[in-house]
């Protein structure tokens, strides 16, 4: 069996189980090498050696005698009892909503990119999380939305306006709650902020003057 | 007592500042409902953190006006489009879009909106009447009592929900676990913070209810790709609707009284209580029954539960933090975010506190139907928005508002990780309320573990003494009960049958 094949057939929850049975371990043995006291120590070591028999349990239930087996692997809900009047009538919802599922062609696709698109979600979101950890979210969220909205083929002119609401909600949030969000942590582009706003000035003078009012009434 | 907490809890609900939230967060209740894939634990927890400048009631006032209107703006699209806005919704689905596909559009919608906010009416008032009667049983509880009812909280969820209940110990233990990364609660050492400035004062239970709801939920709607565009026509009539819940005043009442005691168990939530509403009343009008065909009393049957569920799971939730359902985890982190603690002082020295949400429930409902009414004929807007619209808005929300809370960059990164874990737990049926429960729930039951064993002096039959301590060992026996019950049960069933 070649290496290929025998990543085939693990599934996404193994990999969690895996994870997770690294982390409750870590949980167990943490307090012994720092040597935690007591009261610090037994509850998430208790919690821990919870996770870890659960997760090893899940993670071999195929191997496991009968009513062990019964016992980690069936589902048990309280509420399955109503299904069998309900059952018939999901299928057709279900079937109904297939149909109507509509799926337009990504921005990528047409360079022959075909990206998961929770996988594009998800690596975005990590971008755009780096990007404002480095220079600030108030200056990575217009371009992260824009070519969010650019990827899913929306209309340009929807893509650019949620860009710019994104923004401004990201300014109130600086300028309201007086969070940092002009300053990264590698990268301080808060000095160019009012050249921004003057800049603002030569497109629109009634929305830089409004911008201008709340920010003297803030600060 | 009582009644001065009332009369006080009274002018705060009915103060300006009080009915200005409560119109805002039914507003955006509604509408954040009625979004395919945002609902109402996604939408409070992204809400949650711009409370933060707010005074502690009106924040609970905001988040629960944001519960309700969430509640019925679900039916919104469940209707139009056959998309539940949210889970609650999903039975909604069964009889309203074939009625909507019939021309009865506007029918289901006033259905959905007159039932709702009916039930959610008289919900509250019997929450008003029944509340002198949790003063005294909460009253009763302590320390060892509140440790085991988390465990008990966790153990109910795990058999409610779907799934093995294995998975969902895990879920629950693993919540517990990460609970206590940070500084430790009874002597102040940092544990698990592998020398990180940052982890010291832990992950955030909002952060981790941001990424387990809302980044979580964004992931699934990315990955449904689901764009709500449909030809949605609004024909028939909102008089008749209203009229049509009056016409069948055993099914409303019914539904919402299913409603209310499904929303008191904890885990239950209004998924469960809308579909057994609606099975209860299949199979109660199986005769003359066009159920899945467009039958209004399929409309009516969930909707007149989904409400007093709100009402029902705030019991549990504000008389021992436990919560019913994923919307009132992020209540409950609203209260834990504002200061306050679920139990005894919310109903003894903060009883106006839970008298002006009792309150503002009310007031909600009637809004509800004033304004549900109004915007039905505007209702088809909300549903052809693009889901991918949607997604980046609430990273960024989500985001921000997690970086709000401590001005922390691990609570953003918690978000985006708990999020990734979220979706997994859901695809492969691990309750992520169990999960969220232990977050939020952790330091309480730590705290509380630690002070039983110190009166016990170290001695863990304090959690099951039936002399002294008769209700711990009582809820000792309930969670055995419920976790060896299911399995119990098929051998004792055959054992009688033998009999």
């Amino acid at each position: 069996m070649s290496t290929k094949e025998r990543f085939d057939g693990v599934t996404a929850e193994q990999v969690m189980l895996l994870a997770l049975i690294g982390l409750s371990a870590v949980f167990l043995i943490e307090p012994i090498v720092q040597d935690y006291p007591a009261d610090a120590r037994v509850f998430p070591q208790m919690m821990a050696g919870v996770v870890f028999v659960g997760c090893v349990l899940l993670l071999i239930q195929d191997y496991l005698p009968g009513p062990l087996r019964t016992f980690v692997a069936e589902d048990m809900s309280v509420t399955t009892a109503d299904d069998s009047i309900l059952d018939d009538q999901e299928e057709t919802v279900e079937e109904e909503e297939t149909t109507t599922e509509e799926r337009p062609p990504r921005l990528g696709e047409e360079y022959g990119y075909g990206v998961n698109d929770t996988v594009f979600m998800v690596v975005m979101s990590v971008l755009y999380l780096a990007a404002g950890w480095a220079a600030g979210f108030l200056f990575v969220t217009l371009p992260f939305v824009w070519a969010y909205t650019t990827w899913f083929r929306i209309r340009w002119y929807v893509g650019l306006g949620l860009a710019v609401f994104a923004t401004a909600i990201v300014w109130f949030f600086m300028e309201f709650l007086i969070l940092p969000f002009d300053q990264g942590e590698i990268f301080d582009f808060s000095p160019f902020l009012p050249f921004v706003l003057e800049a603002l000035w030569f497109v629109s003078p009634e929305l830089a003057g409004s911008v201008a009012a709340v920010r003297a009434r803030v600060i | 007592m009582a009644v001065d907490a009332f009369f006080d809890g009274l002018s705060i609900a009915i103060g300006p500042e009080a009915l200005l939230w409560l119109t805002v967060g039914l507003l955006l209740g509604i509408v954040l409902g009625a979004l395919p894939g945002i609902g109402s634990p996604v939408g409070m927890a992204i809400v949650l953190p711009l409370t933060l400048p707010l005074e502690s009631t009106m924040a609970l006032i905001l988040l629960i006006a944001i519960y309700s209107g969430a509640m019925f703006g679900g039916s919104i699209a469940a209707i139009l489009i056959n998309a539940p806005g949210t889970e609650s919704a999903a039975a909604t689905t069964l009889d309203g879009y074939p009625m909507s596909k019939n021309g009865l559009a506007k029918n289901a919608l006033a259905i959905a909106t007159t039932a709702s906010a009916l039930n959610g009416f008289l919900a509250a008032i019997i929450l008003l009447l029944i509340s002198p009667v949790l003063i005294q049983v909460v009253l009763a509880f302590g320390s060892p009592e509140y440790f085991l009812l988390a465990i008990l909280g966790i153990s109910l969820i795990t058999i409610v929900t779907q799934g093995s209940i294995v998975k969902g110990l895990v879920a629950g233990a693993l919540g517990f676990m990460i609970s206590t990364i940070g500084t430790g609660i009874l002597s102040p050492r940092p544990r698990y913070t592998f020398g990180q400035f940052g982890l010291y004062d832990g992950i955030d239970f909002v952060a981790a209810l941001i990424g387990m709801f809302a980044f979580a939920e964004m992931m699934k709607l990315a990955a449904k790709s689901q764009i709500a565009e449909a030809d949605v026509s609004l024909g028939g009539s909102i008089k008749e609707g209203v009229r049509t819940v009056f016409k069948y005043p055993k099914t409303t009442v019914k539904s919402g009284l299913i409603g209310m005691g499904i929303g008191m168990i904890p885990g239950s939530g209004a998924t469960t209580s809308t579909f057994v509403a609606y099975a209860e009343e299949a199979r109660s009008s199986a005769k003359d029954g066009r159920f899945g065909e467009g039958d209004p009393r399929g409309v009516i049957a969930p909707e007149a539960a989904n409400n007093p569920t709100v009402s029902g799971s705030l019991i549990p939730t504000l008389s021992f933090g436990i919560p019913g359902s994923g919307s009132t985890a992020v209540l409950l982190g609203g209260i834990l975010m504002h200061g306050l603690q679920p139990g005894p002082v919310l109903f003894d020295e903060q009883l106006q506190i839970t008298y002006a949400l009792f309150i503002s429930l009310f007031l909600g409902n009637v809004l509800i139907l004033a304004v549900g009414l109004t915007v039905i004929p505007y209702a088809s807007r909300l549903t052809e928005l693009d889901t991918n619209v949607i997604i980046p808005a609430v990273v960024v929300l989500s985001f921000a508002g997690a970086y709000t809370l401590n001005q922390n960059w691990f609570d953003v990164m918690a978000v985006v990780v708990l999020g990734v874990l979220g979706f997994y737990m859901v695809q492969y049926n691990y309750s992520v309320i169990a999960f969220v429960l232990g977050i939020v729930l952790g330091p309480i039951a730590e705290e509380n573990f630690f002070r039983s064993l110190q009166i016990s002096g170290g001695d863990y039959a304090i959690f099951v003494d039936p002399l002294n301590r008769p209700l711990s060992f009582l809820l000792s026996v309930l969670i055995l009960l419920i976790l060896v019950g299911p399995f119990l049960k098929p051998y004792l069933e055959r054992k009688i049958d033998r009999v």
